[in-house]
């Protein structure tokens, strides 16, 4: 129920205190990236872009950035991939043992990582085998693709499927169907999904501490490393502020496209419905 | 229908280009092709989590009884000395860092549910329109590094010569270099940065639950008299009861086997269950004692979610489950 004014202003006041909270660690990142005291503390000193500069000519720390975006896009193809199987799987109109399989596949969701990164470190010794950037990205595949599966499939599930059968009987077999109309219809959340994912392995750091190889840090296990070093923490805060302005970006684009596509959607629809209104069909309520 | 005994054959050998005459397939063949083909597809997804992570946890469940071991020269057999010492073994350390990490994961769970519920309740009944670009800008610091976030609070807020403190001397509330002790290193500081962490996104599913009720109830409820206070009291917060549990559970499960916050924030003192486990496989490797906790861990999450897990969204659970939120 919709408050009165009091508790209107007091809500507002408090949501916009929180979202102040929020920010505020985010925003004190940023600004420090340009101070240009070695430490990052009060009163700020001076304006600079040093530390960037130095951040862009050091390989270590653009090399742990390279390999996490290069490990985060695998995970984010690679995850939403088995979340489209997973999904086409479980909408399958029979399915033994429905119940279990999905428990299995959330299984992720639970398991602490770091309950699943020494066990990950136990399996690699019992077989055998040295710690890899292999191994992190396995773990991080199976670590997304939950949220891949709870992305893609009530996306699945809301299509028509006039529109597949629509399809195979104008003569395509199951695959082209799926090709030509599944996939582009599921694109939106395959997009959604791919981020999720992404952005689950870039900012994981169980795992990767336990099963990255020495020399080839993700980033967070080289920030977690390099902010232990005095010397290193200025140019860490001009990247890590980088990264965040970075992420910011691509949420407010996101919803920019969203609201986008809403508005688009609004028009066309209320052209459609002054359309038949003119034409003569009583007003339709949309 | 003349074409059925036909395709029994076509359907089962090579996909065929229709035939003149032989345009739509009869449905009954089509539906069998479709449950043998789409069931498989979870083979692939489901091994790969049986590989990488029920593996894994077998796994450690041997080393916790001893029927495997990475230290040299000990034999193995079936033995429970581990769990015993871990769990009856007086004052066992161990045990008292879990029921530690017990209380601050509940305190957590507690705060952050309690102060978002407001503001579900502000996007759900007060934004309106803006609803859910200001639920974003809630959830908008989830999405950026935790790490960094971290690093935020315990290099450049929370610490000595941190903004908090010289804001406190500036304003000369404290004498200048004496500043607050407990801001770092000490609980305050652990519940504090959790509770950042968590809140935007603990409001998700309180805001999806309100955001879904039936503003018919809330309304008979006033016609009926009620006051403003009496409808939320008897109505709309009952009915926001599920919302409110997957929140804790939200919140609850993950900070259960937290260990990076106390890495940064926390002293010696304030370090949780899960780095425990993460010193017995790294500075002194002993993985047999060592995954007794890290199991014990996993079997806490588990009772959790079983004792919780029904509040959560059955969305998965069923074949046609209704859909939550937009």
């Amino acid at each position: 129920m919709r408050p009165n004014w009091l508790g209107r202003a007091a809500l507002t006041a408090y949501f916009w205190a929180f979202a102040a909270f929020l920010f505020f660690p985010l925003a004190v990142l940023v600004i420090f990236a340009f101070n240009q005291s070695m430490t990052p503390t009060l009163p700020i000193t001076g304006f600079t872009t040093h530390w960037f500069h130095q951040a862009f000519s050091d390989t270590e720390l653009l090399g742990a950035v390279v390999r996490s975006i290069e490990i985060g896009a695998a995970t984010g193809l690679f995850a939403t991939a088995l979340g489209i199987m997973a999904s086409i799987g479980l909408s399958a109109r029979r399915l033994r043992l429905r119940a279990l399989i999905v428990a299995v596949l959330l299984l992720p969701l639970v398991v602490p990582y770091i309950s699943l990164a020494v066990g990950m470190l136990v399996l690699l010794n019992q077989a055998g085998l040295q710690i890899s950037l292999w191994a992190v990205f396995g773990g991080h595949v199976v670590i997304a693709m939950p949220f891949a599966v709870l992305v893609v499939l009530p996306r699945l599930r809301s299509l028509d499927p006039a529109m597949i059968e629509a399809a195979r009987d104008l003569g395509s077999n199951e695959v082209t169907a799926f090709g030509l109309v599944t996939l582009p219809l599921l694109m939106p959340s395959l997009v959604s999904s791919f981020l999720i994912c992404f952005i689950t392995s870039f900012d994981e750091f169980a795992i990767a501490s336990f099963l990255a190889p020495p020399g080839q840090p993700t980033f967070p296990v080289f920030l977690y490393t390099g902010s232990r070093a005095p010397g290193l923490l200025p140019e860490l805060i001009a990247v890590g502020s980088l990264i965040i302005v970075g992420s910011l970006g691509v949420i407010a684009l996101a919803e920019g496209g969203r609201r986008w596509a809403e508005r688009r959607l609004r028009g066309i629809t209320a052209e459609a419905a002054e359309a038949l209104t003119d034409s003569g069909v009583p007003a339709l309520q949309i | 229908m003349a074409t059925e005994k036909v395709p029994e054959v076509a359907a089962g050998t090579a996909p065929q280009v229709a035939r003149p005459g032989l345009a739509r397939r009869p449905p009954r063949v089509r539906a069998v092709r479709l449950r043998v083909g789409r069931g498989t597809l979870v083979l692939p997804p489901l091994g790969i989590v049986l590989l990488v992570l029920v593996g894994p946890v077998v796994l450690l469940a041997l080393y916790s009884v001893n029927l495997r071991t990475n230290i040299p020269g000990t034999s193995t057999a079936f033995s429970t000395a581990n769990w015993k010492d871990f769990l009856t073994g007086p004052g066992n350390p161990f045990r008292g860092r879990f029921f530690y990490s017990l209380k601050i994961t509940l305190l957590v769970s507690v705060a952050t549910t309690v102060a978002a519920y407001p503001l579900a309740y502000y996007l759900a009944f007060v934004a309106r329109r803006f609803r859910y670009t200001l639920l974003l800008v809630l959830i908008a610091p989830f999405f950026t590094s935790y790490l960094l976030r971290i690093v935020a609070w315990s290099d450049i807020v929370l610490n000595n010569n941190g903004v908090i403190n010289q804001a406190l001397w500036a304003l000369h509330l404290r004498a200048h270099g004496n500043g607050l002790g407990w801001l770092l290193y000490s609980n305050f500081s652990i519940f504090l940065v959790l509770f950042y962490a968590w809140i935007p996104f603990v409001s998700l599913p309180i805001f999806a639950v309100l955001e879904n009720m039936d503003h018919q109830l809330t309304e008979a409820a006033a016609d009926l008299g009620a006051s403003r206070f009496t409808t939320f009291r008897t109505v709309t917060f009952p009915l926001s009861l599920p919302g409110v549990i997957a929140a804790f559970v939200f919140v609850l499960i993950p900070t259960t086997g937290e260990f990076i916050a106390p890495l940064y924030v926390g002293g010696p003192n304030n370090q949780l269950f899960g780095n425990e486990i993460q010193s017995f496989f790294g500075d002194s490797p002993n993985w047999n004692y060592g995954a007794v906790l890290a199991v014990a861990l996993i079997v806490v999450v588990l009772v959790l979610m079983l004792v919780f897990g029904r509040f959560l969204s059955t969305d998965l659970r069923t074949q046609r489950g209704g859909q939550v939120g937009r």
